[in-house]
C-alpha cells in the first residue's frame, strides 16, 4: 500500500507539471491583460493538431519546435485583432469573447481534422518504460516532466532578468504607472499574450503525445488549469506552478483509495482553499 | 496614448467564469436537416459533441443513408421520411431528455432513435414511452435498456452488455486465464459491463483482483494503470468506449502493461482502433458488426455507399445501427400499413430483419418479451496494420449467435407492460 501511494505521489507530481505548464500560460495572460482565457484549450488542441500535421514533414522533434510558435502566432494575431479591443472594459467582455474563440476553436479543429481521433506518435524510444519497476516512468513522461522544468526556468528567467520580463511583472502589479513611464503597454501585453499562448501550443504538443488527438482535448483539460490556479493564489505564478502540481498529486493519491472521486476531489480542495485562505496558497493579500 | 484602465479580475470572477466553462459543456447546438409539411418525420436524439462526438455521428451517417434509400423506394406509407437531428451532448442525460421532448413536442417526430449514452438511452425510453411513440435505441449497451427499464415501445439494436461479455469471456478464460481487473467508466454502461464479467468469473471460479472506477471523459489513466499493476492480474479488461478507451490504451501500452499482461475487454470499436497509434492496437474484444464480411450479402454494397458519404471511409458498427434502426421504423409501419407505435411494436415481435438491412448472419431478429435485437457478435482481436486495407483493423476468431450469449427473458428483469 506504501509503495502505492508513493507511486502515486511520483505519478502525480508529473501529471501535476503538465497542469501546471497550462496553467502557467493561463495564468500569465490573466495576471497582466486581465483576460480569463476561456480558448486557452482551445489554443491547446490547435498546437497538438498542427504538431500532428507537421509530423509527416519535419517529424516528432520538428513539430515540438515550431508548433508551439505557430499556436502563438495565431494567438498574437487573435490578440490583435479582437481581444486587444476589449482591454480596460468590463472582464465579462473578454471572458464572452474567449468563451465563444473556445466553441470556434473546436468546431473548427473538428471541422479541418474530422471528428475521429487522430494517431499522434512519439518516437519509440521515448515511447517505453525506463525500468521494469516505475513502468509509469515512460521516456515521454520524463523528457517531458524535464521540459516543463526548463520551461518554467526560462520562464521564471525572462521574468525576473530581462527588460520585458520585469515590464511585465511590473505591469501585473501596477499597470498605469508603468505605462505612465513610458512603456509601451499594447506591445508589452501582445508579447505577454504571445507568450502564455506558447505554452499553450507546448503543451498541446505533449498532451497528444500521451492521449488521443480529438477536438474537445483543450476542453477536457482546461478545467484542472483553472482550478491550480485559484488554489494556487491569482496574481502568483509560483502559486500556480504550485497548485498544478498539488492538484496532479491529490488526484493520484485519491484514485489510490476512491478512484471514482479523483476528478471530484481537485474540486472540494478548491473549496477548502476559497473557505480557508480565499486568496489561495500563495497569492497576495488584497490584491484580488 | 490611450491609458489603460485596470479591472481588477476578482476570484469571483474566476470562479463564475469556471461555472460558466461548466455550463458550456451543456450549451451545445441543435441540427435540424431539414423541414417540410406531410413527412414521416423521425428524430435522432445522440451525442455530436463530447467524448461520443464521432460515435453520435457515424449513427447520423448510418440513419440518414437508410432515409435516402427509404424514400427510394417510396418512403413511409407514401409519405416522404425527414430525419430531425438533435445533439443530446455525451455527458449530460438533463439535455438529452430536452431535446428529447423538442423532438416529440413541438417537432411531432413519429418515431425516435438513440442514444450513445447508456444512461440517456434509459431516460429516453422513460420519456418516448409516455409519449406512446416508437423508440429504437441505437447504441446505448446498459442491460437495464431491455431489462428492468424495458418498455413495450422501446426496441434496441445493439447488444446487451451482457451479450457482450459473455460471448467473449470464454475466449478470454483459454487466452489470459481467470484473474480480471477491470478499468470500468464510472456510469450505467461500465457497471453492468463489470457485472456481466463478474458473474462469468464467478461461474468458473475466477477472481477479480480489483476495479478502478474512472470518471466519463477520464483523459489520465496513470493512477489506475498503477493500481492494475499493482493487483498482477492475468489480464486488465478495459470497458471504457469512445475516447477514454483510446486514452486509457495508449497509456497502458505506453507503459509496457501489455508485455506483462494481457489486455482485453468486451466491446471495442473500429473508432478507437483508427485513433490508436498502430501498436496499441492489441487485444482481444467483441465487434457488433465489421465491415469485412465477405460472404454476407449486401454488405458490399453498404460499405461503397457509406464510403461515399463518409469520406472514403468504411462504415463501423454504429453506421450499422443507425442504419438498421432508420430501416426498422420504415418496415415497421410499411408492413402494419400504419404509424400507430402500438400496432407497430407488436408487429416487430420476433421479427426478423430482412438480409439487406440485417448484413449479418444468423438473422438477426426483435426477440419477443425485451424487444432486444439478437444479433451476431464477432469475437475477435485487433491488429496493428490491415494487409490490404489500412482499415481493417479486426480479426474476426468466432462468431457468436445473440441468442446464445443474451440471458433468457425470464432473467433480464423485463416486465414488459403492454398499454391495454
Amino acid at each position: 500500500m506504501t509503495q502505492l501511494i508513493l507511486y502515486n505521489v511520483f505519478n502525480g507530481l508529473i501529471i501535476g507539471a503538465f497542469y501546471a505548464l497550462m496553467a502557467l500560460g493561463l495564468s500569465l495572460i490573466l495576471n497582466l491583460s486581465g483576460v480569463i482565457n476561456f480558448a486557452h484549450g482551445g489554443f491547446l488542441a490547435v498546437g497538438g493538431y498542427l504538431a500532428f500535421t507537421l509530423e509527416p514533414y519535419i517529424g516528432f522533434w520538428g513539430g515540438l519546435l515550431l508548433s508551439p510558435f505557430l499556436t502563438a502566432a495565431i494567438g498574437l494575431i487573435i490578440e490583435r485583432l479582437l481581444i486587444r479591443r476589449l482591454y480596460g472594459r468590463d472582464p465579462l467582455y473578454s471572458l464572452l469573447l474567449t468563451f465563444g474563440l473556445a466553441f470556434m476553436f473546436e468546431d473548427g479543429t473538428r471541422f479541418i481534422w474530422g471528428p475521429a481521433t487522430l494517431p499522434f506518435t512519439v518516437p519509440d524510444w521515448l515511447s517505453s518504460p525506463l525500468s521494469g519497476q516505475f513502468f509509469f516512468l515512460t521516456g515521454y513522461r520524463l523528457f517531458m516532466v524535464l521540459l516543463v522544468t526548463a520551461t518554467v526556468i526560462a520562464l521564471f528567467v525572462i521574468l525576473s532578468r530581462t527588460r520585458v520580463g520585469m515590464r511585465i511583472r511590473a505591469g501585473t502589479l501596477d499597470l498605469e504607472t508603468v505605462s505612465v513611464l513610458g512603456v509601451n503597454v499594447r506591445i508589452l501585453r501582445n508579447i505577454n499574450f504571445g507568450l502564455g499562448i506558447y505554452l499553450a501550443g507546448l503543451a498541446g504538443v505533449l498532451a497528444a503525445g500521451m492521449l488521443g488527438l480529438q477536438p474537445t482535448i483543450g476542453s477536457d483539460l482546461i478545467m484542472p488549469s483553472f482550478v491550480a490556479i485559484i488554489i494556487g493564489g491569482l496574481g502568483s505564478l509560483p502559486g500556480t506552478l504550485l497548485g498544478g502540481l498539488l492538484i496532479g498529486v491529490a488526484s493520484g493519491v485519491t484514485s489510490v483509495f476512491f478512484p471514482s472521486a479523483s476528478e471530484a476531489v481537485i474540486y472540494v480542495m478548491m473549496g477548502l482553499v476559497l473557505l480557508v485562505r480565499p486568496r489561495g496558497l500563495l497569492g497576495e493579500e488584497g490584491r484580488f | 496614448m490611450t491609458q489603460p484602465k485596470s479591472f481588477p479580475i476578482g476570484r469571483r470572477t474566476v470562479l463564475k467564469a469556471a461555472a460558466a466553462a461548466g455550463v458550456a459543456q451543456v450549451a451545445a447546438p441543435f441540427v435540424i436537416s431539414a423541414r417540410a409539411a406531410e413527412t414521416v418525420k423521425i428524430g435522432l436524439n445522440d451525442p455530436l459533441t463530447g467524448t461520443y462526438a464521432l460515435l453520435g455521428k457515424n449513427e447520423q451517417i448510418g440513419c440518414q443513408l437508410a432515409v435516402e434509400q427509404i424514400n427510394k423506394k417510396g418512403g413511409i406509407l407514401g409519405r416522404k421520411v425527414e430525419l430531425l437531428v438533435e445533439d443530446s451532448t455525451s455527458a449530460d442525460t438533463g439535455i438529452a431528455v430536452q431535446k428529447a421532448h423538442k423532438l416529440i413536442d413541438r417537432d411531432k417526430v413519429n418515431f425516435l432513435l438513440g442514444n450513445v449514452n447508456s444512461a440517456m438511452a434509459i431516460a429516453l425510453g422513460e420519456v418516448s414511452n409516455q409519449a406512446g411513440i416508437l423508440h429504437i435505441v441505437t447504441g446505448g449497451h446498459t442491460d437495464s435498456v431491455t431489462g428492468t427499464d424495458c418498455h413495450w415501445n422501446v426496441f434496441r439494436v445493439c447488444n446487451t452488455t451482457r451479450m457482450e461479455t459473455n460471448s467473449v469471456s470464454s475466449t478470454l478464460f483459454k487466452k489470459y486465464g481467470k484473474k480480471f481487473y477491470f478499468i470500468t467508466p464510472d456510469y450505467a454502461f461500465g457497471h453492468t459491463l463489470q457485472q456481466g464479467f463478474e458473474a462469468a468469473l464467478k461461474a468458473n471460479n475466477g477472481t477479480e483482483t480489483g476495479a478502478s472506477l474512472t470518471p466519463l471523459g477520464s483523459t489520465d489513466f496513470s493512477s489506475y494503470l498503477i493500481k492494475a499493476e499493482a493487483s498482477k492480474p492475468d489480464v486488465i479488461i478495459f470497458l471504457t468506449a469512445g475516447q477514454d478507451s483510446v486514452n486509457a490504451l495508449k497509456q497502458a501500452v505506453q507503459f509496457g502493461l501489455n508485455k506483462k499482461f494481457g489486455i482485453a475487454g468486451a466491446q471495442q470499436e473500429l473508432e478507437v482502433l483508427e485513433g490508436l497509434p498502430p501498436e496499441a492496437r492489441i487485444g482481444t474484444w467483441v465487434f457488433e458488426w465489421y465491415w469485412r464480411q465477405p460472404n454476407v450479402p449486401h454488405v458490399k454494397e453498404f460499405v461503397a455507399e457509406i464510403r461515399k458519404v463518409n469520406g472514403g471511409k468504411v462504415p463501423t458498427a454504429r453506421h450499422w445501427f443507425g442504419y438498421a434502426s432508420t430501416w426498422t421504423c420504415a418496415l415497421a409501419a410499411n408492413h402494419t400499413k400504419s404509424l400507430n407505435a402500438l400496432k407497430m411494436a407488436k408487429f416487430l415481435q420476433n421479427f426478423k430483419l430482412p438480409p439487406e438491412v440485417a448484413l449479418m448472419p444468423n438473422n438477426p431478429f426483435y426477440r419477443e418479451g425485451d424487444n432486444q435485437l439478437m444479433p451476431t457478435l464477432y469475437v475477435g482481436h485487433a491488429q496493428e496494420k490491415g494487409k490490404d486495407d489500412p482499415e481493417d483493423l479486426f480479426v474476426v476468431d468466432k462468431e457468436v449467435k445473440g441468442v446464445d450469449a443474451a440471458l433468457p427473458v425470464a432473467e433480464t428483469g423485463c416486465k414488459m407492460k403492454w398499454p391495454a
